[in-house]
């Protein structure tokens, strides 16, 4: 029963429980495999913003970071271009994406720290400033990864996506940053009471900073990625990822309310999101039914997830 | 001085009445763009085509002004309110590229009944007194399955990759494409996801759906999805099947290449993003005292296999396939409607 009481269980139990039905509509073996290779792959996009969005909402009630599609827009755009599609560009062009990130995170903690600004309102309008700037640099323009990077971004080592090894690696990572470093605790601390924390001597401001750089960075480094998997930058590519990487959250079994996330429902929520969406479009169910059943079974977990923690 | 100033007004009254070749009866106008989105890239080829052709009609001496506004949020409300304010800043003309064929109704009339023209293009409105530049978009479907039939005779399975749930093109397009299923009943359409228009959508939902579709000799598409769709079939390790592109140099370029290893063949199709400067043109045209048909089809603008190098040579890199259109463009257009 213990396994039962983690509250990033139910994360899984859905993703399993959409992937058999999907899996049984694929041709043979091989189309299984398929299935779980896709799911890796974009699995792995939404971990990596789910996770710097995570730590922002850990910080409680009114944290949250909405410029996570612009940052991811702008670093693509930026970074591919810096790249131009020559060889041998890749670290410098990675140096620029993540370079985006950092101020785009700086931006926007300027905006809340010295204005402010309740961060829902100041990250918002610094998306519009971000965005503004993605276009103007390059008027939509979809320039190619160099080759390499491609290559990279959409290949495999011994059977799995790359992509979902980083995101995997860098699961770890957020893991032992929240649950072993002072860092994480403090966290934690400042999201279940920030007055408290404050008065307990944590550096609240400094750790609000940090994490607000991590988001950015986290979604500038996805936006990299997703160019360089994708064949270039798109001035929409960031679009469906600011409701995923809340969804993420949510559905892996963070608390809404702050001070308490949780690492491994993150991948699990990633990986239900991919497969309801293909399950509903193997069957064949149209626009309007997949969004409403989307929507339904989302609430269901939460409220199943949030039942059980309750009862524990 | 004010004998001179009414010689003046006597020689501006004179050459106004005089019949001229009906293009100087508009150097006083000023016409406004009403956008309402401009986060894609071929919303920013149409914007650069519409600065392109009006700044040089401007410079011409054939309009005053010819200013673009785009709204932020791609809102409905917010559109109606940016349309009052063109009404308040009295515009001749607004060109309208529009959120929703039906909720901006409101502010198009208080437009009309300002005595202001209004086109729309595109995302057109359904307000009888606005002009409507439509694309004939359940024939863009429709072709693609008309081409597939010349192609492969024995028919077989296809995955129809949709554009935004709940927008209009989206809706029709897809309508025409299953109306040239059922006229060429050979083919079935076995998956349908929705791609957005965006290349990395379309590839996370065909990577998606793929699984669980047996072996599929076609993809129909609405444009700026055909790229990632052979993405994502390549990455399944599947036989390419023949997808239709949509004019993104991305899509002829990936197109090009296969070509020149297989000999791959396709068509591509989808709208000029240079439909605004058309718009342009009508709009220009009423004012001018023309008399302009409510509804005037632009033709869309196909690719095919003889035609990809000059296609690719002229389109910029990474942007889509484009036509500016001139004033005797817009003229033929509007007489084919007559």
């Amino acid at each position: 029963m213990t396994l039962l009481s983690k509250p990033w269980i139910w994360a899984y139990l859905a993703a399993a429980l959409t992937f058999v039905p999907t899996a049984m509509l694929s041709q043979g073996v091989g189309g299984a495999w398929e299935l779980v290779l896709a799911a890796l792959t974009f699995a792995a996009f939404s971990v990596l913003v789910g996770l710097g969005q995570m730590l922002v909402i850990t910080m409680g009630p009114g944290n949250i970071d909405l410029s996570i599609p612009a940052t991811m827009t702008l670093a693509g755009t930026l970074s591919l271009k810096y790249m131009d599609g020559a060889a041998g560009t890749g670290a410098a062009g990675l140096a620029v994406a993540l370079a985006v990130g950092l101020a785009c995170g700086a931006g926007n903690y300027l905006l809340i720290r010295l204005l402010r600004i309740p961060p829902i309102i100041a990250t918002l309008a610094a998306s519009f400033l971000y965005q503004s700037l993605a276009i103007w640099s390059n008027r939509g323009l979809r320039i190619k990864p160099p080759a390499w990077l491609a290559d990279f971004a959409t290949g495999a080592a011994l059977g799995v996506p790359n992509v979902a090894v980083v995101a995997g690696l860098l699961a770890v990572l957020f893991w032992v940053l929240l649950e072993r470093s002072v860092y994480g605790r403090w966290l934690s601390a400042i999201g279940q009471n920030q007055r408290a924390a404050r008065l307990a001597g944590v550096p609240v401001d400094l750790v609000r900073m940090a994490t607000y750089l991590i988001s950015a960075v986290m979604a500038a480094l996805c936006g990299f990625l997703l160019s360089c998997f994708s064949g270039g930058a798109a001035l929409n590519m960031g679009a469906e990822y600011l409701l995923i990487s809340i969804a993420v959250v949510v559905i892996g079994g963070s608390s809404i309310a702050g001070g308490n996330s949780n690492v491994p429902g993150i991948w699990g929520a990633s990986l239900f999101l991919f497969l309801i969406v293909s399950m509903l479009n193997s069957y064949g169910l149209g626009a309007g039914v997949r969004l409403i059943m989307t929507g339904v079974i989302i609430i269901a977990i939460v409220a199943v997830a949030s039942g059980s923690r309750r009862a524990s | 001085m004010k004998t001179r100033t009414k010689l003046l007004g006597a020689v501006v009254l004179l050459s106004a009445g005089l019949p001229v070749a009906g293009t100087a009866d508009t150097s006083d106008k000023r016409i406004a763009l009403s956008n309402n989105y401009a986060g894609n890239s071929w919303r920013q080829a149409m914007l650069q085509s519409w600065d392109k052709v009006t700044k040089q009609a401007v410079a011409d001496g054939v309009v005053a002004a010819a200013d673009a506004f785009t709204t932020a949020e791609n809102q409905a409300t917010e559109q109606a309110a940016q349309i009052q304010n063109m009404i308040l800043e009295g515009y001749d003309a607004i060109v309208l590229n529009a959120a929703s064929p039906t909720a901006l109704n409101g502010a198009v009339k208080e437009a009309c009944d300002a005595g202001i023209v209004v086109v729309s293009f595109d995302g057109i409105v359904t307000e009888p007194c606005a002009y409507r530049i439509a694309v004939d978009f359940k024939e863009m479907g429709r072709m693609q399955v008309e081409y597939l039939a010349g192609r492969l005779p024995e028919g077989g399975n296809l995955l129809e990759i949709r554009g935004l749930a709940g927008v209009f093109v989206d809706d029709e397009i897809s309508a025409g494409i299953h109306a040239g299923v059922e006229q060429f009943p050979q083919f079935k359409i076995v998956g349908s996801v929705h791609g957005d228009w965006a290349q990395d959508v379309a590839q996370k939902a065909v990577a998606g759906i793929l699984p669980s579709l047996p072996d599929i000799v076609g993809v129909v598409t609405q444009g700026g999805d055909g790229y990632g769709a052979a993405q994502a079939i390549a990455a399944a390790g599947r036989e390419m099947p023949i997808i239709i592109m949509g004019n993104r140099q991305d899509e002829l370029k990936w197109w090009k290449e296969a070509r020149d290893a297989n000999g791959y063949e396709t068509v591509s199709v989808s709208i000029a993003p240079g439909v605004s400067t058309l718009a342009f043109w009508v709009a220009q045209q009423v004012l001018d005292g023309q008399k302009v048909p409510q509804d005037l089809t632009v033709p869309f603008l196909q690719i095919n296999q003889a035609d990809l190098d000059a296609a690719l040579a002229t389109t910029p890199e990474g942007g889509v396939a484009n036509v500016e259109y001139t004033l005797e463009d817009a003229k033929k257009v509007i007489a084919g409607a007559m």
